[in-house]
């Protein structure tokens, strides 16, 4: 049986996303002799090492998605007026989008290891399933981002409006006031006012950070996965082109391997070998004669 | 487009049903069927991670017990054997076997007794047999098309292997739509007699019960015609995109071949694709000529520059998530604008270097304007002029020949001299073998319009009116074989049902089969009779897609038979 290489979560989840069938039961491979009569079904054997790497990743990219449905809840509740200062609420999204970020980079490193070389058939399946992971992949980032973008745009919304009626209420109270008293009072709603646009601002300004942050983040995730997914219309995206490509590395592997043994058979050092020896064995009856006559 | 919706269908039902990692083992023919619909990211959202021609999967050693094999292969032969060899050393963990046309009891029986290790799960059979490149066009890419050109007496054998393969298209095509049609055939061609008689054979003899469809009012049409009949539409030069595309450089399974012309830079794409299905321009584009195209891709390149220009103004915070966002759109515009470019620009060298314009025009004349004289003039100036290749000075007088057969037969030999003297590579003859072949003795249609005291009025009427663009004049024979159909007027003395068949009123459904192949302009054809809603839906499919090039191979192919043939007796 396979070990669960990834300690963090229970095995139920790890049935339920498996790329693998979960009822099949990973019989290992016998090393006797089965004997003349058929045993019946075949035995399926156990899968490469690689396969494990990709059942962690689509269980994180499942987790993600979860996180992102929880994500799609916080922000609705975030953006429905409160009493309180929604600030738990606010803490909730900021761990969550962490989470979630986190997950995509992590599945992300660990796409990286899915590579190989080799222009064997092993090595076509997991440059398969690393294309396919890396498309969920790249739709989970674009998800998160639109989920963000609209987040903000109506959360920047809010604020104004909401800075809207401060703005006219101060207003209207300030036209009512006296000339008279106009430097006092002047000074003190002045003072107000800076310290509540001062805090505007520097709201604003985290967010802003937040997003630049988050931006660059997947930014950088998009990069590295643009290489690995498939560009649908184009010619990469057709079954006969990708068979032909495998079919040629596969046949110029080939060729390599051949002249590489041509010319390790006729190559120089063989030929200086055999001298050598030879001379070695003339030595060797020379030295013979030399004893034998003196 | 019920073609395409039923391939894809059929790889759906194949794909669903199988969980798990998956392998997809094809073989030649089924796996130009399988790429023109299906693409490789649908593949792998269906967890099928590997994909393998039956030739190579012999080969390797590698035990993959943890894939689950899906084959889709014709019930050839030759495919049981490799199939046999590969149930004895099962590579896989399960076999699922599903082919593309009815398996003999015979093979079945086979298949059984090599399965020793009970290694198969499922044999299906399902009918995507042909290759359903556009919404109403399909073709059955053989390699041999030229057999169809040669008396059964020269290659028996071969005349039945090129039957066989044209009645299982015909009837994967009818078990996919789900009817039996009606059949008929034209009068004047035995390999068409000969066809539209095994298919009827088989629908309504050899496997009636499995063609036993829900009868509706009308059955629909199948006709099947020869190329013969019009070879004037391969051997012309085209104006409209797709057919252009073709004829220029080449057009397989919907992928074009940039190598072929040479010359490219570096970083330009070696190979594209262009599916009226994936592509929203290709499709607007596919049937224009090629005046239109060329505004038309401008304007998508200023549209393009636009998009460009305000991806580099990021200046906001919002502008730069804006771009994370549209990138991937971004970049498939990007792609698919250059592809376009780089298509028109190296039509257009051709056109040029060929000196195209003024060859198609003498073409279009010959094809569809009377005057022997002026063209007798036209046709010598062009085999004098040097820009002209030898292919194009072939095609003229070809053109010529057809036409004007009969009529001043001196002038016709003088032509037929300079030719052979002016192109090294003539082989000699090739003219006179076309015109024993598709003379005006061999074709039962009216090509060119000068048989029926009808056309030649119409043709009259149009030469007074002038026509919108001398380079698109042409229609092939086809239009009028539709529209005599449209009008329920197709003569029976040409086109004769087969056996007892008997069809009441009009169909609703025509399928045209055209033995020897079709012409991309001919699909343009059927494609716009379909958008007028005429109330008859017309399906056209060949044995091959032709261009200019590939019909003169086989011409030359079957003259090089006949005439080895001719030496035995």
């Amino acid at each position: 049986m396979t070990e669960s290489k990834s300690g963090v979560g229970p095995v139920i989840e790890m049935a339920s996303t498996s790329l693998l069938h979960p009822k099949r039961s990973y019989a290992p491979v016998s090393t006797e002799d089965p004997g003349n009569s058929s045993k019946g079904a075949v035995t399926v054997g156990l899968p490469p090492d690689w396969v494990d790497v990709s059942e962690e990743i689509s269980v994180n990219i499942q987790r993600a998605r979860t996180k992102m449905a929880e994500l799609g809840k916080a922000h609705a509740k975030a953006l429905m007026p409160s009493f309180g200062d929604g600030k738990e609420d606010q803490h909730q999204i900021e761990s969550l989008t962490q989470e979630i970020t986190f997950l995509l980079r992590k599945s992300e490193k660990q796409l990286q290891r899915l590579s190989a070389g080799g222009p064997s058939e092993d090595s076509s399946v997991r440059k398969n399933v690393q294309r396919s992971l890396a498309t969920d992949l790249q739709h989970l980032s674009m998800e998160l981002r639109k989920k963000q973008s609209t987040y903000l745009k109506r959360l920047r919304l809010q604020k104004e409006d909401g800075g809207d009626l401060e703005m006219n209420l101060k207003g209207s109270s300030y036209r009512a006031e006296d000339d008279d008293f106009d430097d006092i009072l002047f000074s003190e709603h002045q003072m107000s006012k800076i310290k509540k646009s001062e805090a505007i601002s520097v709201e604003r300004e985290k967010e802003i950070q937040q997003v630049v942050e988050s931006v660059n983040e997947l930014a950088q995730i998009m990069k590295d996965l643009s290489a690995l997914v498939i560009d649908q219309g184009t010619i990469v995206d057709r079954i006969d082109y990708n068979i032909q490509n495998v079919a040629s590395t596969v046949e110029d592997g080939l060729k390599q391997l051949q002249k590489a043994e041509r010319t390790q058979r006729s190559g120089g050092m063989v030929k200086c070998a055999s001298v050598l020896v030879i001379l070695c064995f003339i030595m060797l009856v020379l030295l013979i004669l030399k004893e034998i006559f003196l | 487009m019920v073609l395409v919706t039923s391939v894809r269908d059929y790889i759906n039902r194949m794909l669903h049903d199988i969980s798990g990692m998956k392998v997809l083992i094809l073989d030649s023919q089924t796996v130009s069927n399988v790429s023109i619909v299906y693409s490789q990211s649908e593949l792998l959202q269906k967890e099928v991670f590997l994909v393998e021609m039956i030739d190579s999967i012999s080969v390797s050693k590698e035990s993959m017990s943890h894939l689950k094999a899906v084959y889709f292969i014709r019930p050839t032969s030759e495919n049981i054997q490799k199939l046999r060899y590969q149930l004895a050393n099962p590579r896989f963990g399960e076999h699922h076997l599903f082919f593309s046309n009815l398996l003999k009891d015979t093979q079945i029986h086979i298949l059984a007794d090599s399965d020793e290790h009970e290694a198969v799960q499922q044999v299906q059979e399902f009918y995507a047999d042909f290759v359903a490149g556009d919404p109403y066009h399909f073709t059955l890419n053989m390699a041999s098309n030229h057999l169809y050109m040669l008396p059964a007496v020269v290659d028996p054998s071969g005349l039945q292997r090129y039957s066989d393969r044209v009645v299982d298209g015909i009837a994967a095509v009818f078990l996919a739509l789900k009817r039996r049609p009606v059949i008929r055939y034209q009068r004047t061609s035995d390999t068409a007699k000969r066809i539209a008689q095994e298919t009827a054979k088989l629908m309504y003899q050899h496997e009636s019960g499995l063609f036993d469809f829900r009868r509706t009012e009308s059955s629909p049409l199948l006709l099947v015609i020869d190329r013969r009949d019009d070879p004037v539409t391969p051997l012309l030069n085209q104006w409209t995109y797709q057919a252009m595309v073709h004829e220029l450089i080449g057009l397989q399974d919907n992928k074009v071949d940039l190598r072929a012309i040479g010359s490219l830079s570096k970083d330009q794409q070696v190979e594209v694709v262009l599916s009226s299905e994936q592509d929203a321009f290709f499709k607007a584009n596919m049937y224009e000529n090629f005046g239109d195209i060329g505004m038309n891709i401008k304007r998508m390149v200023d549209d393009f520059q636009q998009v460009a220009k305000s991806n580099q103004n990021i200046q906001t915070v919002e502008d730069m998530a804006r771009f994370v966002d549209n990138y991937p759109e971004y970049k498939k515009m990007q792609g698919n604008v250059s592809k376009h470019v780089t298509l028109v620009t190296e039509m257009s060298k051709l056109v040029e270097a060929r000196k195209l314009m003024l060859v198609s025009q003498t073409e279009q004349d010959l094809a569809c304007n009377g005057g022997q004289g002026a063209a007798y003039e036209a046709v010598t100036d062009l085999l004098n002029n040097e820009s002209v290749s030898d292919m194009d000075r072939l095609r003229l007088v070809m053109l010529y020949a057809l036409r004007y057969e009969k009529e001043n037969p001196v002038q016709l030999m003088q032509l037929f001299n300079k030719l052979a003297s002016r192109s090294p590579k003539y082989k000699p003859g090739l003219v006179q073998f076309l015109l024993k072949q598709a003379g005006v003795e061999k074709r039962s249609g009216d090509l060119f319009g000068n048989r029926d005291l009808m056309n030649i009025a119409r043709n009259m009427a149009r030469g007074l009116k002038g026509v919108e663009n001398v380079y698109t004049q042409h229609q092939p024979l086809l239009f009028q074989t539709m529209e005599s159909i449209t009008r329920g007027r197709l003569r029976d003395v040409d086109y004769p049902f087969v056996g007892d068949h008997f069809q009441q009123g009009r169909p609703q459904e025509v399928v045209i089969f055209m033995v020897g192949g079709t012409t991309y302009e001919e699909s343009r054809s059927v494609a716009l009779q379909n958008a007028t809603n005429s109330g008859i839906r017309f399906i056209l499919g060949g044995t091959a897609v032709l261009n200019s090039k590939r019909f003169l191979m086989d011409l030359e192919e079957a003259q090089r038979i006949a005439r080895s043939g001719s030496h035995m007796v």
